[in-house]
């Protein structure tokens, strides 16, 4: 990540804003901007926007938001200015999809679908990278403000105005679904990261005392972070099947070959090197004369480590748990491939059946997860390690 | 009083300290001058168990301090090294307040501590008390550093090169701060460098160490006398010992009763170096020494006095 007021990162975000900002305007144009199929057994075409009221109220919108975001690229002051016209497009834009799909379905029809068309998903996702450029301009995290941009999303979505997409539809079909697997996806990603800790914490204790068990214990970890993650889970199966054949209390506690366990262990087994490797370099961040002279103070081990290791290590530390964090909540998609629940279950099951909403279903809240730990921690590492 | 026994300490292969035997009187300012690697951080270190020697041991006030609680030892020696390793994330006011703390004290005595410390070194306490490290001078980093192993008011001061990263400007400031402070405290110093005209402008005493030996101790005249051992006369440009003896002297012990009209006035407390450039400089051979009674200084009572 570009520290505050770092140059490179000014040079790195500000020439891909325009061309990305201008893509994102005429997507919509050329690709379209909804469409629309009679029923789901149908492929949907692309449809015309209707010419009503509050859709051209929202395109208007959109197009003005463009403008500025445009304008915002040429001359970046104030600084937010280019964050805030990209999340203005971001909800004009689905504001008009949104508006616009209400109006084009027959009234009264409950089989006919409609959906963004590709020129709307195109601008969305450019939009979305102009906000990162932006972001990488300001020299912060673009995490924050994907984040507003999902919240406001969310008010669009509760306000009704997606009611008419298909993805609305199956949504309400699914909420109690939906529900429990945001639920579990936060259960396998918060123990999959607790039990990584509790192995990662230690280790990096005892390599920090012991500098020649580290290449050791460094060598396995990436090892691990060789082998592909789902077959990592399958290796896991078998030797997991036979423990809880073998002692029925695993079983009652629901270690298994396949469920969360398998998933849990194997993400674990993930996270352990980044957490690891930044609990270590953050113990070492303390330059030798500093801790010289704190031990020549009259610290004592347990002062210079408290009193100094930690403190000045908090920031890589904290880094290395963003980075951990965030990939919990990726990987944990994966558990869903040995039956261990969450919000992958959704996708892989609209993957089954190449029901593209059920995997956009599953995919948005793994989305606005990982935005929202990565922002959490991003603000907690600055309030302890300015 | 601090006394080394026979102290040697290698490490690995490398034989730091031979056999290092010194006694630093009390309240005295010692200097410890030696090339680089001759082992005199080492030696400094033994003191306040920063470096166990391998053999020979080392007293505090005939305290063997092998059988002091390192940490205890630690909080009554203030230790000041030449990069100072100030904490970063804690104000001015809290990194001289690190041994207080340790040592429980309460916070209206360390808050006045503080500020009396401050001042002492020369720092305007308002102005620098909540300042982050990062913000200062290299010589007010230092002068903060003094500031810390004061705090608890420790009997014994040990410094590493404290001034050896500054410019010539500021070093002689601290060095003049660290002699006032030495003459109102009268603590033991200790005192690493390997700059001899720093080790004239402190010593009460100097100690030169080569190659892990102690090869010289005694009053700074009697060091950089005619015996001086290779070692001083290689660090000190070719011929200039003598001149750097007479920095070693004070002018008043050589001057004679009786006023000097006319003749420039050279201040009281300067040394004999002073006076020969004084003189050189005004192209005379008579001087007038500041203070009362009258007294002049002449070329011959320098020299007769520079005599070994
Ligand atoms: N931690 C260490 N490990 C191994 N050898 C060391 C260590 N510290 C010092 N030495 C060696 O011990 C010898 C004496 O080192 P010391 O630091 O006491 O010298 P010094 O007189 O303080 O030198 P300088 O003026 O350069 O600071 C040197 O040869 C040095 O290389
Ligand atoms: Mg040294």
């Amino acid at each position: 990540m570009p520290s505050p007021h770092c140059p490179a990162g000014r040079l790195a975000g500000a020439p891909a804003l325009a061309p990305l900002a201008l893509a994102a305007i005429l997507a919509p144009l050329l690709l379209g901007w909804i469409s629309v199929a009679p029923n789901r057994l149908v492929s949907p075409r692309a449809a015309s926007l209707p010419g009503s009221a509050p859709v051209l109220a929202a395109l208007v919108l959109f197009h003005l938001s463009g403008l500025v975001l445009l304008l915002a690229a040429w001359r970046p002051r104030p600084f937010w200015l280019a964050e805030a016209a990209a999340i203005g497009a971001v909800l004009a834009l689905a504001a008009t999809v949104g508006l616009g799909t209400a109006a084009a379905l027959p009234a009264g029809s409950t089989v006919a679908r409609a959906a963004p068309a590709a020129g709307a998903w195109l601008g969305l996702l450019l939009l979305a990278l102009a906000l990162a450029a932006a972001a990488v301009v300001r020299g912060g995290t673009p995490a924050l403000p994907l984040l507003g941009a999902l919240l406001g999303l969310a008010a669009l979505g509760a306000a009704g105005v997606f009611d008419s997409l298909s993805l609305a539809r199956e949504m309400a079909g699914r909420a109690a679904d939906l529900r429990g697997a945001i639920a579990g996806h936060l259960g396998l990603s918060l123990a999959s990261l607790l039990l990584a800790l509790l192995v990662a914490v230690p280790l990096s204790a005892l390599a920090f005392v012991r500098p020649r068990l580290e290449g050791a214990f460094l060598a396995i970890a990436s090892g691990i972070q060789v082998v592909p993650s789902i077959a990592l889970f399958g290796l896991l199966i078998a030797p997991l099947a036979a423990l809880a054949t073998a002692f029925p209390a695993l079983r009652a506690m629901g270690l298994g070959g396949i469920g969360p366990a398998p998933a849990v262990i194997g993400i674990a087994a993930y996270l352990v090197l980044p957490l690891a490797g930044g609990i270590l370099s953050g113990l070492r961040v303390a330059p030798d004369d500093l801790l010289e002279a704190a031990r020549g103070q009259g610290l004592s081990p347990r002062g210079v480590l408290l009193g100094v290791r930690l403190p000045l290590g908090a920031g890589v530390m904290l880094g290395a748990l963003r980075l951990a964090s965030v990939q919990a909540v990726g990987l944990s998609t994966l558990a869903a491939l040995v039956g261990g629940g969450g919000l992958g279950t959704l996708v892989f099951q609209g993957i089954g059946q190449l029901a593209t909403d059920l995997i956009l279903l599953g995919v948005f809240p793994i989305l606005a997860l990982s935005l929202a730990v990565d922002a959490g921690l991003a603000l907690l590492a600055r309030r302890v390690a300015p | 009083m601090i006394a080394f026994e026979a102290v040697s300490h290698r490490y690995g292969a490398v034989e730091a300290l031979r056999e290092v035997s010194l006694e630093v009187p009390s309240g005295a300012l010692c200097v410890l001058l030696g090339e680089s690697g001759s082992g005199k951080s080492t030696l400094l270190r033994t003191v306040n168990r920063l470096v166990e020697p391998s053999a020979g041991r080392v007293t505090l006030q005939g305290r063997d301090v092998a059988a002091i609680d390192p940490q205890a030892l630690r909080r009554g020696i203030g230790y000041v090294i030449q990069s100072v390793g100030l904490f970063p994330h804690r104000s001015v006011a809290e990194n001289v307040a690190t041994v207080p703390r340790l040592l429980g004290w309460d916070r209206a005595r360390i808050e006045a501590r503080v500020d009396a410390l401050l001042a002492m070194v020369g720092l305007e306490p308002r102005a620098y008390r909540d300042r982050p490290p990062a913000t200062l001078s290299g010589g007010q980093a230092q002068r903060v550093g003094l500031a810390r192993a004061l705090a608890a008011d420790p009997p014994v001061l040990l410094m590493d090169e404290p001034f050896s990263a500054l410019d010539p400007g500021t070093r002689r400031e601290l060095q003049a701060a660290l002699r006032r402070i030495h003459a109102e405290t009268g603590k033991t110093i200790l005192l690493v460098t390997h700059d001899v005209e720093e080790a004239l402008a402190l010593a009460s005493r100097v100690a030169v160490m080569a190659g892990g030996r102690l090869v010289a101790e005694g009053v700074p005249a009697e060091v950089f006398g005619p015996g001086a051992p290779d070692v001083v006369r290689r660090m000190v440009r070719a011929g200039a010992l003598a001149f750097h003896r007479l920095a070693a002297l004070d002018a008043a012990a050589a001057a004679a009763p009786g006023p000097a009209p006319g003749a420039p006035l050279l201040p009281a407390g300067a040394r004999l170096s002073d006076a020969l450039l004084l003189m050189l400089e005004h192209g005379t051979g008579c001087l007038a020494l500041e203070g009362d009674p009258p007294r002049h200084l002449t070329v011959a009572g320098l020299l007769g006095h520079s005599a070994p």
